[in-house]
């Protein structure tokens, strides 16, 4: 056993390690980055932007250098310039990327144009990072600066501002879905095709049809500006608090900021994400309740004139809960990357929508931090639904 | 046995409709366009369809503007839908607009378009619907465009409209980072007809726009903003000339000369001006959106709304920085305006003197052209507008206006000087009084390099700055020879260079490369504008204050909030009270929802002119 | 039969239970579930729209009557006589055209990434969980990996690439054409479907891999596997006839709703601004383009809100009624 978690460990940062790699790469070539739409800003009498500004911006980004020294940069902080050994200088002159390409058109063989980089006017030389800010690595928990959402200051900040509105969020939305789902899937399951079983089954299945986008605009709509309009109690359509003091009728007056006013906003979009969540953990469980259901042993508990409580408490649900354990653990990953949609239309200051502006306004660290995060709760979350297999089925042995 | 048959039925109808829509005649492939192989440059090498100016001109012929206008602002009343329609880059009533006579016009006409397209050698073939030339070449043309919502729309009509014209436009909507990224998209000239908007200006500018300098390339760096690719002697010299004088008539007969350049050659297709559109909760006072505005801001202390003491107003983005240096976003600069506004601003395209005695113009004194002799080695700005060390064969412009060619002798140039001094009686939200320090502050955290400013045009051409003692304010001096179209408006901004810092230290005495990461200056920065920013809670609201030292008095409403909400929840969050105000960074156009909520008294809305512009640039060289 | 009935008395039709073939069960099987019987006309219903609709549509899909906004259900074009059965969007575009169209392309991303991302998913589960040692740990930590990759930027990269130059992904003309013909579109539009497919299979066999290997694990030790085992079955026969079969009811299900996941992700997409972009009508895209009227012209995303919303809830009914019917355990 431990043998066999030390071997994961072990696997488990190679693969974020690969994983790591493999994102930076993929954003490095993603369009945009810091100086996206600065060209297409109208030059003015007092506003003109050179090749000169260009190039400097970038080097301000790091972007001059080769992708490798980017990531080693990004990881770990080094290289910060060259090794220095008893104050000599070592590898000075190691060329660790260009400030200003040169760059000729080629024809390719399919007849197009194509630009390509055939030399470099100005080379960036290991030395000439001396002194040039950098991050201490992100493995040493500094996550860089932030190109555009909170331009030059650090991603760490932006990560603590959202996390917990979304922990919040998140973290009812699977309680709640969980609560109401699991208990659903098993008494589904047992009473297999009655009136309970079509009209849950059903529920369940429209809650996941409902595009979330679409589902959300509707609540707003019912549960908040038709009431409100019409004089009858609403819920806030979104924000996940008010700024001013509200009355709503029948509860009164709520102080803004207070308790209360943060329950209220919690609950429309809580209400979303359950209802299409549910379906979900319905579905898994009334499936593989089914399935244990029919096993001899459960017959056999039955035919022992065993109470049917306790056949189901005791000998099927815990069968019966191996593929939930496998869906469990990777709530651990959403509960840090939110819910895009969801928060998208309530306003909710979460994670999600700070992944969606990372992307669409093209802050790669931030999507890089996010991404990093994510991939580490990912695999911690595989490595634990392993280790709960053997908890919850003892005839699965890790070797 | 009933439900068997009823499942084979089901069955074989299934199978049947399969093979059925297996032997549908398939879609149409679209031919690629061949685009023969020279031994050229790319760049340099005309576009095979476009670089014919009758193709241009017959697209512009068969683009309905009105119907892409109604499109996209259904609810805009006919008039003002006709007023925004362009028919070249400047709108109508510009002072710069070169009048109707002295532009060609390309009204709605696909006959006129028709006929410049057979002429072009692009004709309609019996029962085809799209034109091909004596090679058998059919007229496909690529249109890319962002997937913004606004422009699917217009650009869905407008792809119909070509159609009738028997022009095939294949449109490509790409996400903006792409389009608009620093090596992708129209950076490198990546399209054959692109479509984006430009954000309007006091001035109408556009040297680097319409120069033939101008043209990206990899020769020069990709610098400048022609992506067209359209260079015309005539043209280029007249915005040059336009945007190298003080005198206005001179300028308005070069962009004369511009306008008809630009129209009869069609490099671009200008199409409208978006509108600008706000809503605000019935009752809100003091909120008047103008046309022609820099920001809808300029009177925020004056708005107020009975029974609260808290005016919300909604931001789709949140700033990112409130250092103006690094950070130019328009949410940003007006987040920052609240509490550090400019010393002027613009209504009605007109420049309003705010917080200084009286802009410094020629006529008045404020500015003057001295007469300075230059010589060799020199730092001047020569004709072409860039700073130079001087030395013979360059061609200067002398004191007398004219452009002549430096011999080596010392020659007289005009240097432009300008004193800007601030009204009486500002204060910083501290209570220290605004003093000339905090311009020479300004001045030298912009010209740092290590501030991470994004241009150092002005530091460039700047001879020297004297910061005045008698009052507040300061006189710049431009280098000999450069002449600014705005030289009367200021130039500097401020900081407080007395406030004490966290640390203990002193603004004055932070290094500039700290400043873009200085909570003081990105996140809390004081000033001395109507309101102070309380609190800034990231990703969700920045809390404001009136401030008791502004100089025009306490602003009405004690309190104010700037809460960032989702494009998506914007319209609901205002019906629901949650915010006051949404402006026209939120506001795509005017709604049904919104319209409707006007209707029932609860909001009002303004729909005014803007002056961002859509157009459509045409590659005139292959890529 | 009555009791009193002899034996002798019967003829040898009679006493032999009528032999099935096992399709024969899973159908009887499948037809007791109303619901998914129901789901399944629905589904057929909604698939013949699509099949004919080139026949059915009166109106090109990019046509565009100008002026004729908003027009309500069952307006007539003036010029020509033909109806907007649904009316038209805010660009006048007939929208029960696009709507049909649109189902085309929708319907076929799903079922074909669906049917991709199950295969892969199911015979990389399976072989992991059966081979276990070295393999497994290759296999799932791959998974784990791809896991980890963020598909939203990956969209974003791969699209930009293709803008950039078209032949940098190749995309076979085979395929490209066979999908095309089946979506009625021109091979360029058909490259972002495609594009698409990509990415929704390329993510979504993760999930069914994991699930299978878990199924496997569990399946592995029970006494029928080491029964056949011990009677000299390969292990190709015991994953085929054994491991697969047994395993497939979660399978299903996840099928089931991944088919339903397919449709809603493809509008999720669209309204993220992923997805496939405009020329091209599919549901999510003309949800996404027409919320902003959900205010006041609620017809407008209802009308492709609706369809998705049906298959989606169809798709879950059918897996559910199949994997009733597919379980072995069952009897009947």
């Amino acid at each position: 056993m431990v043998a066999y978690l030390v071997r994961r460990v072990l696997q488990m940062i190679l693969v974020v390690f690969i994983s790591a790699i493999a994102s930076f790469a993929l954003l490095s070539l993603a369009p945009g980055g810091p100086l996206a739409g600065l060209r297409q800003t109208p030059a003015t009498s007092r506003f003109y932007i050179s090749a000169e500004d260009i190039a400097r911006i970038r080097t301000k980004y790091d972007l001059d250098l080769t992708i490798p020294v980017r990531f080693t940069r990004w990881l770990i902080g080094v290289p910060r310039g060259p090794l220095v050994i008893n104050g000599k200088e070592y590898f000075g002159d190691l060329v660790v990327g260009c400030r200003q390409p040169i760059e000729e058109e080629f024809l390719n063989d399919r007849g197009k144009y194509e630009t390509r980089v055939t030399g470099c006017s100005e080379i960036v030389y290991l030395r000439d990072l001396t002194g040039r800010s950098a991050s201490r690595g992100i493995l040493l928990g500094d996550f860089g600066v932030s190109w555009r959402l909170l331009r030059d200051r650090p991603v760490s900040d932006l990560i603590v501002s959202r996390l917990p509105k979304t922990l919040q969020l998140i973290g009812l939305e699977t309680l709640f879905s969980i609560l109401i789902g699991v208990p659903l899937g098993i008494y589904s399951a047992v009473k297999q095709y009655s009136k309970f079983d079509y009209f849950f089954t059903s529920l369940a299945f429209m809650g996941s049809a409902m595009p979330t986008f679409f589902f959300g605009i509707l609540m707003i709509l019912a549960f908040s500006i038709l009431p409100r309009n019409a004089g009858l109690p609403y819920l806030p359509p979104g924000l996940s608090e008010s700024v001013r003091d509200y009355t709503i009728p029948l509860l009164g007056t709520i102080t803004a900021g207070s308790a209360s006013d943060r329950v209220l906003h919690l609950i429309l979009p809580v209400s979303v994400l359950t209802l299409v969540n549910v379906a979900f953990w319905s579905r898994y469980i009334r499936s593989s309740m089914l399935e244990v259901l029919r096993q001899d042993y459960v017959r056999t508990a039955r035919a022992k004139g065993l109470r049917e409580n306790v056949v189901i408490m005791k000998h099927a649900l815990r069968n019966g809960l191996i593929p939930f354990v496998t869906i469990v653990v990777f709530t651990l990953p959403g509960l840090f990357s939110g819910a895009i949609i969801t928060e998208s239309i309530f306003s909710w200051p979460g994670m999600g929508r700070l992944y969606l502006l990372a992307l669409g306004d093209s802050d790669y660290p931030v999507a890089m931090a996010v991404f990093f995060i994510i991939a580490v709760l990912t695999v911690i979350a595989t490595l634990l639904r392993d280790i709960l297999y053997t908890v919850v089925d003892p005839r699965i042995r890790l070797k | 046995m009933k439900q068997n048959r009823f499942m084979l039925v089901l069955g074989l109808l299934v199978v049947a409709s399969m093979v059925l829509a297996a032997c549908q005649p398939g879609p149409v492939a679209t031919p690629e366009v061949i685009i023969e192989t020279v031994e050229r440059e790319a760049y340099t090498t005309p576009h095979p369809i476009l670089s014919d100016v009758r193709v241009r001109q017959a697209m512009a012929y068969c683009t309905n503007k009105l119907e892409l206008v109604q499109s996209v602002y259904p609810l805009a009343p006919e008039a003002q839908q006709q007023e925004l329609v362009l028919n070249t880059m400047m709108r109508g009533g510009h002072w710069a607009y070169a009048g109707d006579e002295n532009i060609t016009i390309y009204p709605f006409d696909p006959a006129a378009g028709a006929a410049l397209l057979d002429e072009a050698g692009w004709t309609l073939a019996e029962g085809a619907t799209v034109r091909s030339n004596a090679d058998g070449e059919t007229l496909n043309i690529k249109f890319t465009t962002t997937t913004a919502a606004f422009r699917q729309t217009w650009a869905a009509v407008w792809e119909q409209q070509m159609e009738a014209c028997g022009i095939d436009i294949l449109r490509l909507h790409v996400p903006a980072s792409w389009w608009f990224g620093d090596t992708t998209g129209l950076a490198r000239r990546d399209f054959e007809l692109g479509a984006f908007a430009w954000v309007g200006q006091v001035d109408p500018g556009g040297v680097t726009l319409y120069s033939c300098d101008q043209i990206p390339s990899p020769a020069n760096g990709w610098e400048g903003q022609n992506y067209m690719g359209w260079c015309n002697e005539a043209a280029s010299t007249a915005v040059k000339n336009a945007n190298n004088t003080l005198i206005l008539q001179e300028r308005i007969d070069n962009y004369k000369i511009l306008q008809a350049e630009f129209t009869k050659d069609v490099p671009s297709i200008p199409l409208f001006n978006r509108t600008e559109t706000f809503a605000a909760v019935a009752g809100l006072t003091g909120f008047e959106p103008i046309s022609g505005q820099e920001y809808y801001l300029y009177d925020v202390g004056k708005w107020e709304l009975p029974g609260q003491d808290t005016i919300v107003l909604g931001f789709t983005q949140e700033p990112a920085s409130l250092f103006g240096l690094v950070e130019d976003a328009f949410v940003a600069q007006l987040a920052l305006y609240m509490v550090l506004p400019g010393a002027i601003t613009t209504k009605n395209y007109d420049f309003q003197a705010v917080y200084i005695q009286d802009f410094a113009t020629i006529e008045n004194g404020g500015s003057v052209l001295n007469e300075v002799e230059v010589k060799a080695g020199d730092t001047v700005v020569d004709a072409n507008g860039d700073v130079v060390t001087l030395e013979a064969g360059m061609s200067v412009k002398n004191f007398a206006g004219e452009i002549v060619e430096f011999t080596g002798d010392p020659i007289k140039m005009q240097q432009l000087v300008s004193t800007f001094k601030y009204i009486d009686g500002i204060t910083w939200e501290d209570g220290v009084p605004l003093s000339s320090a905090d311009f020479a502050l300004s001045q030298k955290i912009a010209c740092d390099p290590e501030s991470g400013a994004t241009s150092f045009y002005v530091c460039d051409r700047t001879a020297g700055v004297v910061f005045l003692t008698d009052a507040v304010g300061y006189t710049h001096s431009w280098l000999p020879g450069y002449t600014d179209p705005l030289y009367f408006t200021p130039i500097w901004g401020t900081y407080p260079a007395h406030r004490v810092l966290a640390d203990g230290r002193v603004l004055a005495d932070v290094p500039a490369v700290e400043w873009a990461t200085l909570p003081e200056i990105s996140e809390q920065p004081i000033g001395w504008g109507p309101y102070k920013l309380v609190e800034w809670v990231k990703g969700e609201k920045l809390v404001y204050e009136a401030n008791p030292y502004w100089v025009f008095g306490a602003p009405k409403t004690p309190n104010f909030v700037i809460q960032i909400i989702t494009a998506e929840s914007a319209e609901a969050l205002l019906l629901g009270g949650e915010v006051d105000v949404l402006a026209s960074e939120t506001l795509a156009g005017l709604s049904q929802t919104l319209a409707d909520a006007e209707a029932a008294g609860t909001i009002k809305t303004w729909s005014i002119a803007g002056g961002t512009w859509e157009h459509i640039d045409i590659s005139l060289f292959i890529r | 039969m009555s009791a009193n009935m002899k034996v002798a008395e019967l003829t040898g039709e009679e006493i032999t239970i009528q032999e099935r073939t096992p399709f024969q069960i899973v159908m009887m099987r499948f037809r007791k579930h109303r619901l998914a019987m129901a789901a399944l006309v629905v589904i057929t219903l909604i698939f013949m729209l699509t099949l004919f609709a080139p026949y059915l549509a009166n109106f090109e899909v990019t046509e565009i009557s100008v002026g004729d906004y908003f027009l309500p259900f069952g307006a007539v074009d003036e010029d020509t006589g033909r109806v907007h059965y649904l009316g038209t969007d805010n660009i006048g575009r007939d929208y029960f055209s696009r709507l049909i169209f649109a189902g085309r392309v929708s319907l076929t991303v799903a079922l074909i990434s669906v049917l991709i991302s199950e295969t892969t998913g199911v015979i990389i589960g399976a072989i992991s969980g059966y081979y276990g040692g070295a393999l497994d740990n290759v296999l799932m930590r791959f998974v784990e990996f791809m896991l980890t990759i963020p598909s939203l930027p990956l969209l974003l990269i791969i699209s930009s690439m293709l803008l950039a130059n078209e032949d940098l992904i190749p995309i076979p003309a085979i395929v490209l054409n066979t999908f095309g013909k089946i979506m009625l579109l021109n091979p360029r539009d058909t490259r972002s479907a495609v594009l698409i497919i990509m990415v929704l299979a390329g993510f979504g066999w993760l999930g069914s891999a994991q699930l299978m290997r878990g199924m496997v694990l569990q399946i592995k030790q029970q006494t029928f596997v080491e029964a056949a085992r011990s009677l000299g079955a390969s292990n190709t026969w015991i994953i085929f006839k054994h491991m697969i079969p047994n395993a497939m009811a979660p399978i299903i299900v996840s099928a089931s709703l991944g088919l339903a996941g397919y449709v809603v992700a493809e509008a999720a997409l669209a309204f993220l601004g992923f997805g496939i972009q405009d020329p091209v009508p599919t549901w999510g895209n003309m949800l996404s383009a027409t919320q902003t009227f959900m205010m006041d012209k609620p017809w407008l995303p209802l009308v492709p809100g609706l369809p998705i919303f049906i298959c989606s809830l169809s798709f879950n009914y059918i897996g559910d009624g199949l994997r009733d019917a597919l379980d072995p355990r069952l009897k009947m």
